[in-house]
């Protein structure tokens, strides 16, 4: 079982997770990011790297974010990868307030 | 567990397994307790991440199974039975029980049992070879990976590092040959898509499309045990279409006119045949591997698993001589760079204690030697096992654990846990986890020297390896002062830190930084072998190899860096393909019975069997199973999720069934590492591995093996 971004992510990309993914598997559209599960190999370097704490391991995460397997699916199969760092939305640094981080 | 650490404190360490990455840890701790384990950011190659088989290794130290003192055999031989005792009376039981067979037998009759569970320079493969040769112990033959293509890649191109890993992000043309990378060398993966970024072409040659081959821009299927016709069709092609580098085949290899001639030996339309390959791929592979530079070669381990295996290592290595790869930044091949090391095996192995015509037991034979099906005088009364589990990674799994069994067998085991072979013991020795000891990583996949120190106190009375055998040294009475060092004195001695590479390097700075690279030259402009320097007798690369002369040899590192008794087969100094022992081509009539072709490769989410015993692990490698072509399962009445038996003469075992086009019809897989004891019939895959040698090396033929497969 795969890691998947949950909702933290949204308006933030930050996409620190994107430069240390060894397998390059982040796509995203213009809100967020979502991992390709039939690429991640589950090494886990994402998890701390994200700001917001947007990322979980399928295996060890609230049951909450079940919903998100889906869609990270879903939404990786149609969108192009990302495989280098982008600059974060304008909103990111207004988000991670939001979000207490 | 990957939280998000803060308030603690950090030590720098190493990822003890036997992977090439070697990671650079660090451990964060909180109150004397190993709270999370990540990635160095720092290092070039790490860069803040582990993988999937480390992601809970800090609770890995604390898990409640951990063996945390010595214990005696209560109950019958492998029924689990253990009572705690101290380490005084485990060590003097050893002593006692080995003088009596000393006595009665000779130390022969002792053998030594360890592989790679442990890669540290003090604790790893190496750690009680000065022991054993002291002891005058049978010297065990350590091949179970490796072995194949070390005595290869050396009788080719000498002891050299060959391309740093790194380096791929130059190269144009990159070829992944028999590795699943991204399981398995995931922190090389990176520079192989930095290629691809800047427009490299990556292949992969596998059988299976593994995850690997399916982020390949191309993957090749292969028939396993096949890869040395491949690369002999490729030479073919190569030569007969003008392809190679006239100049620096001239200037820098040896045996040109006789490896044209056994190339001529393998048109294409052979080659499609035997490989399985269709004879346009195989046009196109040459074509544009020879005219895409620079280009690599990435070659996988499991490429010595077959009979032929060794050769296949020869043939493969031979390629960018002939193309001249070896010119350019990112161009040539990399088995392993661990030759780049200045190691001092000698000094750590103590080869000059061994008594000349000291016999030679090869690991991969313990069932056959454990049972007298190996006619040895005298026969092996007691085993001491290490860093290793051959009831579940060797072949011939039921014959080891019948000569297991054996009431006059005295085995003692050393572990981190009670495994399926440390069941069978006699006396059980707790040993430490890696954030517990010190120790310098032995590195087969970077350019890094890498330490580990400790994090964490020892549990209970674990003991490092190092530190088992100065006791055991002093219970056996030797007084020599190999073992009166302290681990910074041992590693001191074990090292040439005079030696180029390490020239700025010291243990000192080591422990401040965590790894150093060796002073090599930098990936982006090393070329180690742009002008020949090869490595070996003639200083060119040897597609005609001068070491075949003296036959089949065992690199001494994996035999106690003992010179002696090497089996000494004839060897063909050229590369050739040898069919398998066991495919439906090679061997109809074995066909007739088990039709089916089976690979073993290493699984996602364990490290060979560590981590089968930790419960997340287990759910993220999920259940054994058995990967089948769609074709195959039909005829069977095999369905996707049903239960099926793999067996052949030698053994059997159980996994559910997944069908995918993602096999070849014909072949079978399942990974290895499964707990023989935590499946449905308490065997694994290596049930059905056959116990005979590839040609070169004496390495295991893990991936020649033919199964026939059965709905449950
Ligand atoms: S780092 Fe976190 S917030 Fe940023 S893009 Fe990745 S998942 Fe989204
Ligand atoms: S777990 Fe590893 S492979 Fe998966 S998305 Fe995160 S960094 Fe990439
Ligand atoms: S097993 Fe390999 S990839 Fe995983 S942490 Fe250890 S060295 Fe790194």
């Amino acid at each position: 079982m795969p890691h998947i971004v949950t909702d933290n992510c949204r308006l933030c990309r930050f996409t620190d997770c994107v430069e240390v993914c060894p397998v390059e598997c982040f796509h995203a559209d213009e809100e967020r990011t979502y991992i390709d599960p039939d690429v991640c190999i589950d090494c886990g370097a994402c998890i701390p790297a994200c700001p917001v704490r947007a990322i979980y391991d399928t295996e060890d995460m609230p049951e909450e974010f079940v919903p998100w397997i889906a869609i990270n699916a879903e939404r990786a199969a149609t969108l192009p990868v990302l495989s280098a760092r982008q600059p974060a939305l304008p909103t990111a640094a207004d988000r991670q307030k939001e979000l207490g981080f | 567990m990957s939280v998000h650490v803060s308030d603690t404190s950090v030590v720098r360490g190493a990822c003890p397994h036997d992977c090439p990455d070697t990671c650079a840890f660090l451990y964060h701790v909180e109150d004397g307790k190993l709270v999370e384990v990540t990635g160095d950011p720092d290092h070039p190659m790490t860069r803040g991440g582990l993988c999937v088989k480390l992601k809970n290794f800090a609770e890995h130290h604390y898990n409640p199974d951990r063996l945390l003192y010595p214990m005696k055999r209560v109950g019958a031989k492998g029924s689990g039975q253990f009572e705690r005792i101290s380490w005084d009376e485990a060590l003097a039981e050893i002593k006692s029980r080995w003088t009596d067979i000393i006595d009665e037998f000779g130390a022969q009759a002792i053998m030594p049992h360890v592989y790679l569970g442990h890669q540290g320079t003090l604790n790893g493969l190496t750690s009680g070879d000065a022991f054993f040769n002291r002891l005058g112990s049978s010297v065990a033959e350590k091949t179970y990976c490796e072995s194949g293509s070390s005595t290869a890649w050396i009788m080719t191109v000498g002891p050299t590092g060959g391309l740093d890993l790194e380096s791929l992000a130059y190269s144009k043309y990159i070829i992944v040959w028999g590795m699943n990378m991204t399981s398995t060398n995931l922190h090389a993966w990176p520079f192989v898509l930095e290629a691809k970024k800047k427009g490299a072409k990556v292949v992969v040659i596998d059988p299976v499309r593994t995850r690997t081959a399916k982020q390949a821009d191309w993957h090749i299927p292969i028939k396993p045990g096949t890869d040395a016709a491949l690369a002999l069709g490729m030479m073919n092609i190569i030569i007969a279409e003008d392809l190679y580098d006239h100049d620096y085949v001239e200037q820098y290899t040896l045996g040109f006119e006789e490896l044209k001639d056994r190339a001529a030996e393998y048109p294409p339309e052979k080659v499609s045949a035997i490989t399985g390959i269709p004879v346009a791929d195989i046009l196109t592979l040459a074509r544009e591997y020879a005219a895409t530079q620079p280009s690599a070669i990435r070659q996988g381990v499991a490429l010595e698993r077959s009979r032929g295996g060794g050769q296949a290592i020869r043939a493969i290595t031979c390629l960018p001589a002939l193309t001249g790869a070896w010119r350019h930044v990112g161009g040539g091949a990399v088995e392993m760079p661990i030759w780049e090391f200045p190691t001092k095996f000698d000094a750590i192995c103590r080869p000059d204690w061994i008594k000349p015509g000291t016999r030679v037991v090869n690991e991969l034979d313990l069932g056959a030697a454990l049972t007298g099906e190996l006619d040895l005088d005298p026969p092996i009364k007691s085993l001491f096992v290490y860093n290793s589990n051959p009831v579940s990674q060797a072949p011939d799994q039921a014959k080891i654990i019948a000569g297991l069994q054996r009431e006059d067998l005295f085995t003692v085991a050393s572990e981190l846990f009670i495994s399926d072979t440390a069941r069978y013991a006699d006396i059980l020795l707790p040993a430490t986890m890696q954030a517990e000891q010190y120790d310098l990583m032995v590195t087969w996949g970077h350019l890094y020297m890498t330490l580990n120190q400790p994090a964490i106190e020892a549990p209970g009375e674990c003991v490092p390896n190092v530190e088992m055998f100065r006791r055991l040294a002093k219970t056996m009475g030797f007084d020599d002062p190999y073992w009166d060092r302290t681990d910074e004195e041992m590693l001191q001695d074990f090292y040439d830190w005079d030696a180029p590479q390490l020239q700025g390097i010291t243990l000192e700075k080591l422990k401040e930084k965590g790894y150093m690279r060796l002073n090599v030259g930098d990936a982006d402009k090393r070329a180690p072998h742009a002008e020949g320097n090869f490595k070996t007798p003639s200083g060119k690369c040897e597609f005609k190899a001068s070491a075949a002369a003296d036959g089949n040899f065992v690199v001494p590192v994996w035999r106690s860096m003992y010179e002696g008794e090497q089996s000494g087969e004839p060897v063909d100094p050229l590369p050739d393909y040898l069919p398998p022992f066991e495919s439906p081509h090679s061997n109809p009539e074995l066909a007739a019975r088990y039709p089916l072709n089976i690979v073993s490769p290493k699984p996602h989410a364990f490290l060979n069997t560590q981590y089968g015993n930790e419960t997340v692990q287990q759910r993220r490698q999920g259940e054994q199973v058995v990967l089948l072509h769609p074709d195959d399962a039909a005829g069977r009445g095999i369905e996707a999720g049903s239960y099926v038996r793999v067996f052949n003469d030698r053994g059997h075992f159980e996994g559910r069934a997944e069908l995918t086009d993602d096999m070849m019809p014909g072949l079978v897989m399942a990974n290895v590492g499964y707990w023989p004891s935590l499946t449905r019939t308490g065997t694994s895959v290596n049930a059905i591995s056959s116990g005979k040698h590839c040609s070169l090396g004496q390495a295991g033929t893990y991936c020649d093996n033919l199964v026939e497969v059965a709905r449950v």
